[in-house]
């Protein structure tokens, strides 16, 4: 990359910051949502809990961490984002989609410079809140350096399988234009079938198996499985790799989409 | 910079569902839909010299926007050729957009959550501008738009006159040698038009830029464009000065004068007709294809008969147009 | 409302739907991601309810109820009022004072703005879901019974509507509003559907009398299997009138809001 190269990516990737740091009112909405979300979860599965022991190899201690890991994980690309009017949904309700069309930078990088600015301001959300977690003992500590490298990794590999995901689904604004409705149905499924709701492992073994096949499962549910040690060291190989192949899988379809929806764009003049 | 434009037999059709009426007609649609093609533009050639204003002008849904959209890389004609500054703009979309500068009417590009000047920073990276370049340019569009009385305010808190000029400092930021406006100054107070007016007669005879601009507003016509093109269902009208469209559109003016003998008598001169004649009052008109401008019919009054008094009554351009949209559709 | 409403009201909706049909691909998709989201609803509540058996006293016959009673309420929520959910975006687009000029209530023009594809799926998973508690209840289903149950998804449909209407009402002044309507689906959708007993005390106490969700399915449900609520019988039994009187006063505090709207961006 060039000097200019990496000062376009900057530019596009701080829109979301900045446009929050312009609204303190946001933040604070953000602050107070998250407190009271992750008091509201953790004192929910310790009450699940409270009648029963270790279920479906999740210990309370397990499935709180879990529980709150995932509030928190998925404040990473849950902003606001309709705020910023920036979203594909509102450049095409809006016809203001063909300026993303009229610039020397192409769409599909712009896109991935405001996500990967939004991933990142998320994230250091994500790791104040970790710390403060931590601190306050609602969510234990990795068991070894070891659990805490691959969960790295898997959390990485994560949030690139989301990114895409994310992704595919603003990409079918470009074809449905009003699918709000399905977008949060969608963004419903996404957080079922990636355990935000509850831990993959407590639904039945069909269920488990159906999400297997899907990407969603590798967002978030494989990296907080490896943290909690629900899914062991040994057994961390072959789910990394699954997270990677979909990393490519998933690459190479919104490549496809992307050119699609520009000719889609070119045919219909946005 | 060279900023031509060149169109050479420019054709658009669509394709779209027709919509059965009612409610069998609306389930029938979803599982056949019925598709028929529509010409929104067809055998379009003209061109527009680097440094010139072209108005292109005609009634809604005659095929403006599909041209300019053209022009900009968005859309890819069915057939013909487009070349701005010498880049074909549906090929090399990128190497056109650095060439080019739009704006859309009142859709803006601007990032809604953000102050004004984010959005231009955001857009000199993405155009390389040179920082000292920026910085300069910001300086004479904020002289001749004011913009910097509401730069740090976030776009979504902007008045809508406040905004076109803000989107229109961001489309020419990076200095492209052709411009393109989709009826710029829609919806907008008088001041505020005037002062965009005053900035688009800068860009093009200080900074040389070739301008294309639709817009229904006649004033704007008749103070910015020196040459128009009219279109009408997709096809090519006229491709004049506004001098032309008023002789062959503009029929209704008049030359009134009082002659100071009552009882000379009056013929019609060529290309002019007498419209009427009442005692000293004689009025004439224009008459057939070959009539002169007004100003041409004036003089030729005067040369030939004694006047003590004269008046007279231009149809204004917003009659012209009318005339020629109607006779244009009628054809 | 007079017949000649009823009439306009239907024949509006009537466009709306025909409307919907107009895009086609999104329709058909509707359809589609519908089914995969009622199956994964379904699973949710019933895995999590059977696995966590004896929770908060409750056993999973009975507890079945709760998420049942609230989806059903919340499927009617969105069928008849949820326009006033997400109506910041119809604030933002100017269209309010479209709906000031005309001769309708402006809150009918909300809710007629759009035909709800979505509530069809939604209310055929909670009719799905609440036939399965039903056949599970070892309860004794008397008219009476029966009749409160219909009440009680009655008054929750109100209650949600309600919230989302105070919501609105912030919405015409602070178009931000709309983030918190979004948190307000999302903490109705996580903690609607559990006794609320398995919650400290502190937390449930929010859930009750901070944000009333417990008002919804909680305590109709506890009412009709027996179970104590942690609140006196008596205000657990009239959780659908206090859901009415929430609408109403919602509706009050609407025609306030609306009489000092500003208007959006001059």
């Amino acid at each position: 990359m060039t000097v200019t190269a990496v000062l376009r990516g900057w530019r596009a990737a701080r829109v979301t910051p900045l446009g929050e740091l312009h609204t303190p009112p946001r933040m604070t909405a953000a602050l107070l949502r998250l407190t009271v979300q992750v008091v509201l979860v953790a004192s929910l599965w310790q009450g699940l809990y409270a009648a029963t022991g270790t279920t479906a190899g999740l210990s309370e201690d397990q499935a709180v961490t879990y529980a709150v890991l995932a509030v928190l994980a998925i404040r990473i690309r849950e902003l606001d984002q309709y705020a910023g009017r920036d979203t594909v949904l509102q450049h095409m309700h809006f016809g203001t989609i063909v300026y993303w069309y009229l610039r020397p930078l192409p769409p599909q990088r712009y896109y991935a410079f405001r996500a990967l600015g939004e991933q990142l301001y998320g994230l250091v959300w994500v790791i104040a809140g970790y710390a403060i977690c931590l601190a306050a003992g609602v969510v234990d500590p990795p068991k070894s350096a070891a659990v805490a490298g691959v969960f790295a990794v898997s959390a990485f590999l994560g949030q690139w399988v989301l990114y895409y995901v994310m992704l595919a689904i603003d990409q079918l604004c470009f074809w449905t234009l009003r699918n709000g409705a399905a977008m949060l149905i969608l963004i419903f499924a996404q957080n079922l079938l990636s355990g935000v709701y509850a831990p993959l492992w407590f639904f039945p073994d069909w269920f488990i198996t159906l999400s297997g096949f899907l990407p969603f499962q590798a967002t978030l549910s494989v990296p907080l499985s490896l943290y909690v040690g629900r899914i062991e060291l040994s057994d961390a190989g072959p789910q990394l790799a699954v997270q990677a192949a979909w990393v490519v899988a998933l690459a190479l379809l919104t490549r496809l989409l992307w050119r699609r929806a520009a000719r889609r764009v070119i045919s219909q003049g946005g | 910079m060279s900023g031509s434009i060149e169109v050479r037999g420019l054709s658009r059709t669509f394709h779209t569902t027709v919509r059965r009426p009612g409610f069998g007609g609306a389930l029938r649609s979803l599982v056949n839909p019925e598709r028929v093609a529509k010409d929104a533009v067809s055998d379009i050639t003209f061109d527009v010299s680097p440094g010139e204003l072209l108005a292109l002008l005609g009634p809604n849904g005659a095929g403006k926007s599909t041209t300019i959209k053209m022009l900009t890389g968005i859309l890819t004609p069915t057939s013909g050729e487009a070349r701005v500054a010498g880049v074909v703009p549906y090929e090399e979309r990128e190497r056109n957009a650095r060439n080019i500068g739009a704006v859309f009417g009142q859709r803006t590009q601007l990032w809604w959550d953000l102050p004004v000047r984010e959005s231009f920073s955001i857009l000199r990276d993405i155009y390389d501008v040179p920082e000292a370049e920026h910085r300069v340019r910001l300086r004479e569009f904020d002289e001749l738009l004011d913009l910097s009385s509401f730069w740090d305010t976030r776009v979504r808190h902007l008045s809508l006159g406040q905004r076109v000029r803000s989107d229109l400092a961001a489309a020419l930021l990076h200095d492209p040698p052709v411009v393109f406006l989709d009826e710029p100054t829609i919806g907008m107070d008088v001041v505020v038009k005037e002062q965009v007016r005053e900035f688009l007669r800068y860009q093009v005879e200080e900074r040389g830029r070739t301008v294309l601009l639709t817009t229904h507003d006649m004033t704007e016509v008749e103070r910015l464009a020196e040459r128009v093109v009219l279109i009408n269902h997709g096809r090519l009208v006229l491709d004049g000065t506004l001098d032309e469209i008023r002789r062959k559109f503009g029929s209704t003016w008049q030359v009134r004068v009082t002659l100071s003998d009552p009882h000379a008598p009056v013929e019609p001169l060529p290309g002019i007709a007498l419209v009427r004649r009442e005692g000293p009052q004689a009025v004439f008109g224009p008459d057939g294809p070959t009539a002169p401008t007004m100003h041409q019919a004036l003089k030729q009054v005067i040369e030939r008969y004694e006047v003590t008094d004269i008046a007279l009554d231009e149809a204004d351009l917003e009659d012209v147009m009318r005339a020629a949209y109607v006779q244009a559709g009628g054809e | 409302m007079s017949a000649r409403t009823l009439r306009v009201v239907w024949r509006i909706t009537k466009l709306n739907f025909r409307a919907q049909l107009e895009y086609r691909s999104e329709f058909l998709m509707m359809i589609a991601i519908g089914a995969v989201w009622q199956v994964s609803v379904i699973v949710f509540a019933t895995v999590l309810l059977t696995r966590f058996t004896g929770m908060g006293g409750w056993d999973s016959s009975d507890v079945l109820l709760i998420p049942a009673t609230r989806m059903l309420a919340h499927g009617l929520f969105v069928l008849f009022l949820g326009r006033v959910h997400g109506i910041g975006r119809q604030i933002q687009e100017g269209m309010i004072d479209t709906y000031l000029v005309r001769p309708m209530p402006v809150y009918r023009q909300v809710q007629l703005s759009f035909f709800p594809t979505n509530a069809i799926g939604d209310l055929t998973v909670a009719a799905g879901l609440m036939a399965g508690a039903l056949a599970r209840s070892d309860l004794d289903w008397t008219p009476t019974r029966i009749t409160y149950l219909i009440v009680c998804v009655l008054g929750g449909m109100l209650l949600e509507a309600a919230l989302f209407t105070v919501v609105a009402c912030a919405s015409l002044r602070f178009p931000a509003a709309d983030y918190w309507g979004r948190w307000l689906e999302e903490l109705l959708g996580t903690f609607g559907s559990y006794p609320l007993n398995v919650l400290p005390k502190a937390v449930g106490g929010f859930l009750t009398f901070g944000l009333p969700l417990a008002f919804v399915a909680y305590f109709p449900a506890a009412v009709l299997t027996g179970h104590d609520s942690g609140v006196p019988y008596w205000l657990a039994a009239v959780s659908p009138l206090l859901g009415a009187a929430a609408y109403l006063g919602s509706r009050l505090l609407w025609r306030w809001s609306l009489r000092h709207y500003t208007g959006v961006n001059g």
